[in-house]
Order: structure tokens, then C-alpha cells, then sequence
């Protein structure tokens, strides 16, 4: 459903992505692990085009894209068919939570308030804050912000979400809570790419992961082989430094 | 005090303060409202980056801040009908403090845009919006809100200054307090009643700024400092 060919980023002279390849189809649910630095929130943002890519080719839904020189009005229509969830949220500070959800879909999707809100309240119930939709973002705790987000991303029915380490900036014990939200939507078949530190989040949600390191892709594989058969070295000792750490 | 003073006092407040009601109120209000327009317009010049016209901005934001209000009053007024454009000197009056006012209220506007954190403007992308969707409905709501005290203070300090426009013949109450006092020689007392009368002006706009935060904040969220 989405793939990427050649993917390259240069940023302040900085080789950040050094040629990406991936793939996803629909339904899948792909992990981007790997050092802090390798690329991977780069990555992410060349996928939803908040970054101009250098290089690099994309196919979503059967259409061909060349990244670098996509028309503002091709990146409008992609969005449509995409979603975005930022590490710090950003929710719209002066919006309810309600309102966060139902703003693209009045204001970008021209649809009729009463939809939207009813669309909205469909999306706030699965995240279970259904009871905040009259709460602004700055009376919500992180993780609350951060369900309110996933709302939506999802409230927009997209084809994919892009997730860009969406617990990194949350408290130790509200990270379950987003988790377990992101794992109900990989459940009920949604496609996700998921940006994360959460190596049990990913062995146990996501089908492919993505292993980025320096701007390259150093592993491409199916979440079961890639734990459980991984040979190479690096990818190794990078997971013995994290069981360290824990 | 004298009874003769208490008598000059009490005859000239009401005519005073009605120059202030009919002439400095209306020259703040019109002014400061088109000033406000001036500087929301060369703010977002500005930040969207527009070609040519940033330039112009700059500049003209650049000779305004750079020379004093009364030389512009002076240059408008007298200087102006050297070349043909003579104006009122009420419109004139308003003319230059918009314009002066503007470019000073330019930068404030520009300042809490750019204190907007840029997230706001992804995450109204990544839903779909428009630049200037999100500008109208997310970032510049917020940028009100930083905009406003500094704004306020913009607001009372022009209050003020419009007892220059009596430089260039308007009659509002400083000149019509100045005309007073060339009757009855009672400086003192005079001075301190139109002074009164300024700070009055001023007390009802600064209440006006807090009732405007306590609502903007509502709107808001109630979020102001923040870590």
C-alpha cells in the first residue's frame, strides 16, 4: 500500500537518511527501532512531508510519487489519506478537545458540524476520554493530550497513522495507557508506523520492523524474525545496552 | 484654594472632558483600530515572507520607529502642502498615529506569532489545513492572546499622545485646557485637572485589559504560564 525507494535527507549539510527503502501493506503494523540520532523521527516526517525529502520514491495506493517534487496540492490530497501523532502532541492549545478532533474534519474536510462532532465523539470514546471532550489541552495530564491526538489521527479515517514516538515525552506510568490505545487500533487492523524506544511494544504489536541506524535501514524484517533469528552484531548489542539500562 | 479657582475648575471640567469624550476618544479609537489593521497585515508580510513587500515593511517600520511622532505630525500637516496633499487636520492626525502606532504594534503582532510553537502549524497541516486556515483559526487566536497586554499598553500610551494632535490644530482636551488657562492664567490647577482626566481614561482601559485576559483566557483554556 505505501512504499518508499531511495529515500534521502541532507539536513544543514548533515546526511540524515542515506537512501530508505520500505514497505508496508494494508493492516500492518511496522516498528521503527534504533539509536536515537539514526534518522528515524526524519524518516517519519519525509512520510507526511512536514520534511522535503532530497531523493526518493513513493507509491501509495497504486499511485507514484516522486518525493522531492510533489505539488503542494498532491501533499493536501495525501494528507487526506494520512495521519500524523507528534512525541509532544500538539494539540490546538486554544481548541477543547472536541474541537481538536472535529476541526480538520469541518475545516479541511468540509463536513457538516454535526457529523464531525458525532464522528468526533465516536473517536474520543475509543480513546476513553469521551468525558473531556469539553476539557482544553492544557487541563488534560500527557497521556490524556496524547489519546486526544490519536483521536484524531484516527477520527480522520485514515489509510495509515504515523506514529513518531508517541510515548517519549510522557510520564513512566502513563505510558500503558497510550500503548494499550495504539494496540487496540493495531488489533482492529489499522496501519500504523510507529517510530519507538518501546522494544516490548514492538515485539508484541508490530508485524515488520524497521531497524534505522546512521540513515540506513541496517534491517527490514518480520517482527518475528527480526528478534528472534537476528544476526547481525550491531542490532544485537544494541538491545544488550537497552536490557543494561533496564 | 481659592473660590475663583473652584469656579474655573468646576465650569471648564465638563467642557473638557467632553473634547476628551468627543475629540480624544474618537481620535484614539479610529486611530488605534486602523493601526491595529496596519500591524496584523505587515506582521503576517513578515512571517509568510513575501517577497518585496517584506522589505517595504521593514523599511517603513524602520523610518517610523526611527523619528519622533511630533516631527511626523509636522511633516504630515505642514509639510505635505508643499506638495499639493493638504489634509484635515482631524484625518490628518489620524493618519499619522495609525501609521506611527502601527509599526510599533507590527513587531508586537509579529513577536506573538512567532511564540506560537511551530507544532501548532504541523499538526493543522497533517490534518489537512491550509496555511491560512490554521493562521486564522489556531495560531493567530493564540497570538491575540500574547498580543494583548503589550497591545493594551500600546492602547494607553496612545490615549496620551493624542495631546500632540493639538500641535497641528485639533481640538481635543489638551488644547482645549490650553485655551483655559490663556483666560484665566490658572496653570496649576487646570493642568492637574486635565492630568485627572488622562489617568481616568486610562484606569477605564486598564480594567477593559483585565476583563479582555480573564476572557481570552477562558477561551483559552486558562493556560497562561505554563511550564
Amino acid at each position: 500500500m505505501l512504499e518508499i525507494k531511495g529515500l534521502r535527507k541532507s539536513i544543514g549539510g548533515n546526511e540524515i537518511l542515506r537512501g530508505v527503502d520500505l514497505s508496508i501493506e494494508k493492516g500492518d503494523v511496522l516498528a521503527v527501532l534504533g539509536p536515537s540520532g539514526g534518522g528515524k523521527t526524519t524518516l517519519l516526517r519525509c512520510l507526511n512531508y512536514l520534511e522535503r525529502a532530497d531523493a526518493g520514491t513513493m507509491t501509495f495506493l497504486g499511485r507514484e510519487m516522486d518525493m522531492p517534487a510533489v505539488s503542494r496540492r498532491e501533499i493536501a490530497e495525501y494528507r487526506r489519506h494520512t495521519a500524523f501523532v507528534f512525541q509532544s502532541f500538539n494539540l490546538f492549545s486554544n481548541k477543547t478537545a472536541l474541537q481538536n478532533v472535529t476541526e480538520g474534519l469541518i475545516v479541511a474536510r468540509k463536513m457538516a458540524k454535526s457529523e464531525a462532532e458525532e464522528r468526533a465523539m465516536g473517536a474520543l470514546e475509543r480513546v476513553g476520554l469521551a468525558d473531556k471532550r469539553d476539557a482544553y489541552p492544557s487541563q488534560l495530564s500527557g497521556g490524556q493530550q496524547q489519546r486526544v491526538a490519536i483521536a484524531r489521527a484516527v477520527a480522520g479515517e485514515p489509510d495509515v497513522i504515523f506514529f513518531d514516538e508517541p510515548t517519549s515525552a510522557l510520564d513512566p506510568e502513563l505510558i500503558g495507557g497510550v500503548l494499550d490505545v495504539i494496540q487496540d487500533l493495531a488489533e482492529d487492523g489499522m496501519t500504523m508506523i510507529v517510530v519507538t524506544h518501546e522494544v516490548h511494544f514492538a515485539r508484541n504489536v508490530s508485524g515488520k520492523v524497521l531497524f534505522m541506524e546512521d540513515g540506513r535501514a541496517l534491517a527490514f524484517a518480520p517482527t518475528k524474525t527480526f528478534f528472534e533469528e537476528q544476526k547481525l552484531e550491531r542490532i544485537q548489542s544494541f538491545f544488550r545496552s537497552l536490557d543494561r539500562k533496564e | 484654594m481659592s473660590e475663583r479657582v473652584v469656579n474655573i475648575l468646576l465650569t471648564s471640567f465638563p467642557r473638557i472632558l467632553g473634547q476628551g469624550l468627543l475629540v480624544t476618544i474618537p481620535l484614539t479609537v479610529i486611530s488605534f483600530s486602523l493601526a491595529l489593521v496596519i500591524a496584523v497585515i505587515c506582521a503576517m508580510i513578515q512571517i509568510a515572507d513575501v517577497k518585496g513587500l517584506k522589505q517595504l515593511v521593514r523599511f517603513y517600520i524602520w523610518v517610523i520607529r526611527g523619528t519622533p511622532l511630533m516631527v511626523q505630525l509636522y511633516l504630515v500637516y505642514f509639510g505635505l502642502p508643499d506638495l499639493g496633499i493638504m489634509l484635515p487636520a482631524f484625518p490628518c492626525a489620524v493618519a499619522v498615529f495609525a501609521l506611527n502606532e502601527g509599526a510599533y504594534c507590527a513587531e508586537t503582532v509579529r513577536a506573538a506569532i512567532e511564540a506560537v510553537p511551530h507544532g501548532q502549524m504541523e499538526a493543522g497541516y497533517c490534518v489537512g489545513m491550509s496555511y491560512t486556515q490554521i493562521m486564522r483559526r489556531v495560531v493567530l487566536p493564540q497570538a491575540f492572546r500574547t498580543a494583548f497586554p503589550p497591545l493594551s499598553n500600546s492602547l494607553i500610551s496612545m490615549v496620551k499622545d493624542t495631546s500632540l494632535a493639538a500641535n497641528i490644530t485639533v481640538t481635543e482636551m489638551f488644547m482645549t485646557t490650553q485655551r483655559v488657562v490663556g483666560r484665566t492664567y490658572e496653570a496649576l490647577a487646570l493642568y492637574s485637572e486635565v492630568a485627572v482626566i488622562y489617568l481616568l481614561f486610562c484606569t477605564v482601559i486598564t480594567r477593559l485589559q483585565r476583563m479582555g485576559e480573564r476572557k481570552l483566557n477562558a477561551m483559552n483554556g486558562g493556560n497562561v504560564i505554563r511550564a
